[in-house]
């Protein structure tokens, strides 16, 4: 009886080892497994996170998570009655060795069968096969481990991630440019005579800042300071070109750009008026004012006192002041034009070829160009005069002058032509006043100033093409197209436009402007459009005389609820006073406070 | 070394005796193996067995055979619903006393009861009245008549037998009742081998009783050593776990365990299957029980003290379903231990 229970005991010992052993074991492995897995996630994500220093560190997971299955292996322990049962389970000892260990703990006596069941245990013990009641170690997921060492290797002999390049802001390099041209002509604007101190002030103050900014490109900027800095100036250059019957003067602008649109000879000086182009409408005027018909002049004349009136009525003396002014050039022109066309008649056939010409032009175009090239050759034409030509001109203009003259060129004007002629001194003053007359064509202070901000404005777009950046399209700042070969000067091409011409010619091309046609050749065609093909055609009813309700002249302001039918209500462009310089109070970059400030402007 | 061998003798003799009251019976009785096991598990757990089967499926045979094997009293009870408790357990009587005085005295009656093997055939006929008057002989093995106790001859056992499929002008037994019985054996329908053995033995000349193969004495000592078997802790834990599953209230019960059931077996089921346990372990040559044991007894065990809830009497769910069902989803095993078992 001892001796069976202490083989027993003995027995269920070394069994009860093995297989707590082999459980061990078993957990460890699953720790491992598991550590393995957390290694090359660990791993992973310390390569992904570009930290690929800490990655062989990772492989401690591996050895706590062994640690841990070990230790949770302990803490789980089997009893001997687990171990039992498992035994009986493998052996089919029908809870033999269950009920033979937990006799060991009763009293002896207390059960009759002990003897019995602890023999059989003995001989369940002695028989059984131990492979058969061994717990298997290995484990499916114990796979993980040499996938997962393999795995771990691998994510350890990853290349460090490339780092991507942080990308630089646009516009934060430097530049530096010793000369920009295009600022001189905004420098220029500081020159420009003007009669009202306030735009006097303000195109000092544009000419300021543009040597300022030619100071600092001097010495090296940000590229997207120096294009911010000249957007500044493009705007302050826009906003003195448009400044004329600006705001609340606007109604005078209308008013006299109307009165002018009645006459069918004034309507292109009245567009040009509405969209505030006192170049374009200096020159209509230039037209008229040259023009044979006196009948024509006269009306021109009229209809510019009128609108200058129609302004100072409509609020905006400063569109009937420049009107006004308009109207002595006007006169001044008329009458220059026609002492012109007197002296070409009297000189007849004294007259060079080119000269005929020049006077063609001037008929054609009427232009204070043309007229100076006229008044130029006639001045060669009197040079060229022999004395006895010479009397018989002057008589021709005295015999004019007791007839009564004609136009403009009275008989005082004729005569003292007449008697400028009697003498060679007086040929020699009449010389002299027809080349000044060439040189110096009367000019408007506002269509001089008008052209000084076109060309200021020309020259920011210039600036901005050195800086490498996109100039900003607008009317008048196209670089025009490329010469063809075996055109004439450096402005041959097609104006207007921001298009690259294909000729050969490497020459630049005009200005681009419509006040700059050229000098090349502009012969051509477009193709042949059969007239039976054109199947529509525009057959609104146009209010005549007056602007369609809605539309807006220029770049003057609209108004809320504007439509092509609808004349709307309330200005546009009204802000609170709290949201005044609300982009500056804004979160926007600095950098980009003044872009935004502009999309925004109305 | 002396104990070992006396019990290791005692065991093989208990496993001999069996096989010859096993044969004994055989030779009367064509098949319902599983019914004499279990009738005997019953026998030698000491405690009483419910045997239901159809009519003619040798329930009484069975009975009768047995107590011819055995060498002890042998009374049966016709249970019918005018069958009084006095029938059962029988009744003082007013007799003359001629010999002596000529006075008249009560003169004890004793009943049916008062035998060793019990039949109480079709117990289910009689009223709840007369079937209660089984209660005291059943628990403890003694009657009162006229408040004088009186003890009745051991071994004593019950074996009785109900009809299901005449239930007109039957009363079920109560719950008290039924819990007083070890094991409720269901007796199938023989095969049609056995139909035919049945035949044979019974139209041709009538077969003697067997042989008495057990005496009282026998029967006794099989009873005492059944209960010097063995039981460990995790197989009683097993039992308990069981029971404890088949409460419809309790943590453990399954989905049909709560719908099937409105009371489970109690604390007597859980008695029973350790005892019928022994019995088999014993029988088997063991001196310890195993998980099987009880996995064997489970049914006969359990299936009469289980009462069934409406929807489950409504879903035609049994109590046979639910021990299966019990036996599939508790483990005997601690989960580690058991998953170890199965895969190694």
């Amino acid at each position: 009886m001892s001796s069976d229970a202490d083989t027993f005991h003995r027995l269920f010992k070394r069994w009860a080892r093995g297989v707590r052993t082999r459980i061990t074991l078993r957990h460890a492995l699953t720790g491992l497994a598991a550590g393995a897995l957390v290694s090359v996630v660990a791993a992973a994500g310390a390569w992904k996170s570009r930290h690929g220093t800490w990655r062989p560190w990772m492989a401690g997971a591996a050895g706590v998570g062994l640690v841990a299955g070990a230790a949770v292996s302990l803490r789980k322990r089997w009893t001997d009655a687990d171990v039992a049962m498992f035994l009986d389970g493998r052996l089919a000892s029908n809870e033999t060795l269950t009920t033979a260990v937990e006799l060991r703990n009763r009293a002896k006596d207390e059960d009759v069968a002990r003897a019995v069941v602890v023999k059989q245990a003995v001989e369940t013990l002695e028989k059984g096969a131990a492979k058969v009641a061994r717990p298997r170690v290995l484990r499916w997921e114990h796979v993980l481990i040499p996938l997962g060492a393999a795995a771990f290797v691998a994510v350890v002999r990853l290349p460090e991630p490339v780092v991507a390049a942080v990308p630089t802001s646009p516009g934060v390099q430097p530049v530096q440019i010793a000369q920009v041209e295009g600022l001189e002509k905004v420098i220029a604007l500081g020159a420009l005579a003007t009669p009202d101190p306030a735009q006097r002030e303000r195109l000092k103050k544009i000419a300021q800042d543009a040597e300022k900014l030619k100071e600092k490109l001097r010495a090296g900027m940000e590229v997207r300071e120096a294009q911010s800095e000249l957007a500044k100036l493009r705007d302050a250059v826009a906003a003195e070109r448009l400044s004329i019957g600006d705001g609340e003067r606007r109604a005078g602008l209308e008013a006299a750009a109307g009165r002018l649109g009645q006459e069918k000879a004034l309507k292109e000086a009245a567009k040009a008026l509405g969209d505030r182009d006192l170049t374009r409408f200096d020159e209509e005027m230039q037209k008229l004012a040259n023009a044979r018909e006196k009948a024509d002049r006269d009306a021109a004349k009229s209809a510019l006192e009128e609108a200058a009136e129609a302004a100072k009525k409509g609020g905006a003396p400063d569109v009937a002041k420049m009107l006004e002014e308009e109207r002595k050039l006007f006169d001044e022109r008329s009458k220059r034009g026609e002492a012109l066309r007197e002296l070409a008649k009297e000189l007849g056939e004294g007259l060079s070829p080119e000269a005929k010409k020049d006077l063609e032009d001037f008929e054609r175009d009427g232009s204070d160009k043309s007229s100076g090239k006229l008044a130029e050759r006639l001045a060669d034409a009197l040079e060229k005069l022999t004395p006895e030509e010479r009397k018989r001109l002057a008589e021709r203009l005295k015999e004019q002058a007791e007839n009564g003259g004609a136009g403009p060129m009275g008989k005082e004007q004729l005569r003292d032509m007449a008697k400028q002629l009697e003498s060679p001194n007086g040929q020699k003053e009449l010389e002299e006043q027809l080349r000044k007359m060439a040189n110096e064509p009367p000019t408007s202070g506002d269509a001089e100033r008008e052209r000084g901000l076109d060309d200021a404005e020309r020259g920011v777009g210039d600036a901005e093409k050195q800086l490498g950046g996109m100039p900003v399209p607008m009317e008048g700042a196209g670089s025009g197209g490329d010469g063809k070969p075996g055109d004439k000067g450096p402005n041959a091409g097609n104006p207007g436009g921001n298009t690259a011409g294909g000729g050969d010619n490497k020459a630049p091309g005009g200005s681009g402007s419509h006040h700059d046609t050229g000098r090349g050749n502009h012969k051509g065609s477009t193709n042949k459009v059969e007239g039976d093909d054109l199947r529509s055609r525009a057959s609104g009813a146009i209010n005549p005389g007056a602007a369609m309700p809605g539309t807006v002249t220029g770049r003057g302001r609209g108004r809320a609820g504007d439509s092509a039918n609808v004349r709307g209500s309330e200005g546009i462009g009204e802000v609170g006073p709290s949201e005044v310089n609300g982009v500056e109070r804004s979160d926007i970059p600095e950098e980009y406070r003044e872009q935004v400030g502009r999309y925004f402007s109305p | 070394m002396a104990d070992t061998a006396s019990f290791e003798q005692r065991l093989s003799q208990a496993a001999d005796a069996s096989e010859r009251l096993r044969k004994a019976i055989g030779k009367v009785l064509v098949g319902q193996t599983q019914v004499v096991d279990q009738v005997l598990w019953g026998i030698i757990a000491g405690g009483h067995v419910l045997l239901e089967g159809a009519p003619g499926l040798g329930k009484t045979l069975l009975v009768r055979t047995l107590a011819s094997a055995l060498e002890l009293n042998f009374s049966r009870i016709q249970f019918t619903p005018d069958l009084m408790p006095s029938d059962v357990i029988g009744t003082n009587v007013l007799v003359m006393d001629q010999a002596t005085s000529g006075g008249r005295q009560f003169a004890l009656h004793k009943g049916p009861i008062f035998g060793q093997v019990i039949l109480a055939d079709e117990i289910n006929r009689a009223t709840p009245k007369t079937q209660s008057a089984l209660l005291e002989a059943m628990q403890e093995h003694a009657v009162t008549i006229a408040g004088k106790r009186h003890v009745l001859d051991e071994p004593f056992f019950v074996l009785a037998t109900e009809n299901p499929i005449e239930m007109e002008g039957t009363y079920p037994l109560p719950e008290a009742q039924l819990d007083r019985f070890l094991l409720k054996v269901i007796v199938p329908s023989p095969s049609e081998d056995e139909m035919t053995e049945i035949l044979v033995r019974t139209t041709g000349h009538e077969v003697p009783p067997p042989a008495c193969v057990l005496s009282r004495e026998d029967v006794l000592a099989l009873r005492s050593l059944c209960r010097d078997i063995a039981v460990a802790e995790p197989v009683l834990r097993y039992a308990s776990r069981l029971v404890a599953a088949s409460d419809p209230t309790g943590k453990t019960a399954t989905d049909l365990v709560k719908r099937g059931l409105r009371y489970g077996a109690g604390v007597r089921g859980a008695q029973s299957l350790v005892l019928a346990s022994k019995s088999v372990a014993m029988l088997e040559g063991r001196a310890h029980i195993a998980f099987a044991d009880l996995q064997r007894v489970a049914l006969p065990a359990l299936r009469h003290r289980m009462i069934r809830s409406f929807e489950g009497e409504a879903d035609g769910i049994t109590t046979d379903q639910i021990v299966e069902e019990l036996l599939r989803c508790v483990p005997s095993r601690p989960d580690a231990v058991e998953q170890a078992v199965r895969k190694g």
